[in-house]
């Protein structure tokens, strides 16, 4: 069966000119030349250190900016960079964000249900007024608020954590989209709840078939959610494929690093000494070649003078790496 | 093993610890009769979720409760001295040098407005009368052993990056060479590879100076791989204490199984795995009983009704839950 792909980024990038007066002119370096094609039904991972691009990449999804250049495919359509505008409302229903933090991404002078109705008044499916309480009941039982009578009045304040991310997935949820962005759906969560977001999601996942960009700065929940990972360093994507590979055959240093850095209880005290030195680069001003080189263990004349072309090592497995 | 534990010197002993909040409602016990011993040279974790009373017992240690937080009762022995009896000024004499502090956010536990290099030779001034030339010496020489060249001493907080912070941070507290660290997230805001060479440092550094640490995070994964004791803390409660890898391997208590079962591994098979359903009961009325009863997969009738016993098992691991009662290899007493 040939994967059919539901939206492709080639050679995108998003350039944010600097606001000082100093550096009038320069211009930040979000995204460079970002291509990835996202199957239906998949869950693609971009995983990376705060600064990598990974949230400006789902923003340019969302289309809450256009991209500096490259191309955006959608459903086999290229989108045009300025039609991103607020009435993008079609687009806006098949395409749906999670953000980050569950405290500030739900107005605190709206009662849930005012919350939760307006995706369906606002994309024109609202089935008056009492059907649009019953369908913001079932919302909530869909993302285990239950009984939704208890909570379907309340204010965001008046929810834990955890249950403000759920409302939030609960508005995700609620127009039916074909793709999710999820921005770190659980870094501001406790460990004991984050499993059950998660699972929730790939719960909705199995039965929707949706397609996920799950970003995430934890290799290790990555891999419990994800089939493929995208590794991001520096604006560009540095290892791209299939999660197990990924992790398992890790190919550039920058993944190698990033895997050697992550927890690791099971290892104890027989973890090797990180290689590592310097910091994650300006993007102002980034390094000439490959970005990593400046910190690559392994770098050759080469590596500053021009970036590397992708370079598979492994079926459907890339890397931008001269090794 | 238990021979060369016993064999160490008591640095820190809490005992029976309440402390918590005043307010209107009455009195949140955030932490609430909690007991345990630090060797010296020793790294002791403390798990748990927000809200559990980490770092409350933390500021309780340190003595620097304020407003409406106290100490409502129990002992605090350090290095054989009941310091939990010492006035403020009393205290004042012994924090920072004895023992000190790394704050959760480096970002705003630094002056802004200060070079980092006059608010280490602060701390140094505050304690010992030494020349100013001489402190600023100690203050670069602090710097370098955390990676930080001496020319940053002229920095400003802003200057440098989080990583950099939070190891301007642990140069302070160790500037007066203490014996015992209190780190309370100290990593938490930072990128996992800046994490690991903190941690690194960290451990560097102990290997040095040979001063014990209390280390507090909810990363439960991170402080198994870290350190040598690791106490699991729920709603302000310790409700299993043991040897690191111990707890990680053979967890006893039902919330700690289902902490291990929250964080996705690395390696191995990938298996669904469930996390913990319900939230943390309020401290301002928590249930008689045991706390986590109400989210337990294993309760039973008594648990609603009586705190568990400590049941304590061979390696000094102990576990406050009804499921072990008469299981234990000693005696609790």
């Amino acid at each position: 069966m040939a994967d059919r792909f539901i939206l492709e980024l080639k050679e995108v990038s998003k350039h944010f000119p600097v606001r000082s007066f100093r550096r009038f002119g320069q211009v930040v370096h979000a995204m460079d030349e970002v291509s990835f094609r996202l199957k239906e039904g998949e869950v693609l991972a971009l995983v990376g250190e705060s600064g990598s691009g990974k949230t400006t990449t789902a923003s340019i999804i969302a289309r809450l900016y256009p991209q500096t250049s490259g191309k955006f495919v959608f459903e086999g359509k290229e989108i045009d960079p300025g039609r991103s505008g607020k009435r993008n409302l079609a687009y806006r229903k098949k395409v749906q964000m999670i953000f980050q933090d569950p405290f500030s991404s739900l107005n605190p002078t709206h009662t849930i249900f005012q919350i939760l109705s307006r995706p369906y008044v606002i994309h024109g499916d609202a089935a008056g007024k009492k059907g649009l309480r019953s369908r913001v009941q079932v919302l909530l039982e869909s993302v285990g608020l239950e009984p939704p009578a208890q909570f379907i009045d309340k204010f965001p304040h008046e929810l834990s954590g955890g249950q403000r991310q759920r409302v939030n997935i609960a508005r995700t949820f609620s127009v039916e989209p074909l793709v999710i962005l999820a921005d770190e759906p659980t870094s501001m969560l406790d460990v004991s709840i984050r499993m059950s977001i998660m699972n929730m999601m790939l719960e909705y996942r199995e039965t929707r078939n949706v397609s996920t960009v799950y970003i995430t700065h934890d290799l290790a929940g990555a891999r419990y959610m994800s089939d493929r990972i995208a590794v991001m360093y520096a604006g560009m994507i540095m290892e791209i494929g299939p999660t197990e590979h990924v992790i398992g055959q890790a190919f550039h240093p920058y993944t190698k690093l990033l895997r050697s850095a992550a927890p690791a209880p099971e290892k104890g005290l027989k973890r090797q000494k990180l290689v590592t030195h310097g910091d994650i680069p300006s993007l102002i001003d980034p390094p000439s070649g490959c970005r990593f080189h400046p910190r690559c263990p392994f770098k050759m004349e080469e590596c500053s003078k021009r970036i590397p072309d992708w370079k598979e090592v492994d079926a459907g497995h890339f890397a931008r790496c001269f090794l | 093993m238990r021979n060369s534990e016993s064999s160490k010197q008591v640095l820190l002993e809490v005992r029976n610890l309440q402390a918590g909040y005043e307010v209107k409602k009455g009195f949140v016990g955030a932490v609430d009769d909690v007991s345990f011993c630090l060797h010296k040279g020793e790294f002791l974790g403390i798990a748990g979720e927000s809200g559990c009373g980490k770092s409350t017992l933390a500021f309780a240690i340190m003595n620097l409760l304020r407003d409406n937080a106290r100490i409502r009762s129990g002992e605090i022995d350090f290095q054989g001295r009941l310091v939990s009896a010492l006035s403020g000024e009393g205290f004042n004499k012994i924090r920072w040098v004895n023992l000190s502090m790394v704050f959760q956010s480096a970002m705003n536990a630094l002056n802004p407005v200060l070079k980092v290099g006059e608010q280490l030779c602060d701390a140094i001034h505050a304690h010992r009368s030494i020349s100013a030339q001489k402190a600023k010496e100690r203050a670069q020489q602090m710097l370098q052993l955390v990676d930080i060249g001496p020319e940053r001493y002229d920095s400003y907080p802003h200057q440098l990056s989080g990583g950099m912070k939070q190891r301007v941070m642990i140069a302070m507290a160790l500037v007066l060479e203490p014996q015992l660290v209190i780190m309370d997230e100290p990593t938490t805001a930072l990128d996992v590879v800046v994490q690991r060479t903190i941690i690194e440092k960290i451990q560097e550094l102990q290997q040095q100076l040979d001063f014990s640490v209390i280390f507090i995070t909810h990363d439960l994964s991170l402080l198994v791989e870290i350190s040598d004791r690791l106490a699991i803390m729920y709603a302000g409660k310790i409700i299993e204490e043991g040897p690191a890898q111990d707890v990680f391997s053979h967890p006893l208590h039902p919330y700690t199984h289902g902490l291990m079962n929250a964080f996705p591994s690395l390696s191995g098979p990938i298996r669904r795995m469930g996390g913990i359903e319900g939230k943390p009961p309020d401290l301002l009325d928590p249930p008689k009983g045991c706390r986590f009863f109400p989210r337990c997969s294993q309760v039973m009738d008594r648990c609603a009704n009586t705190y568990p016993p400590e049941i304590l098992f061979e390696g000094d691991h102990r576990v406050a839950c009804h499921l072990y009662e008469g299981k234990g290899d000693m005696q609790n007493g």
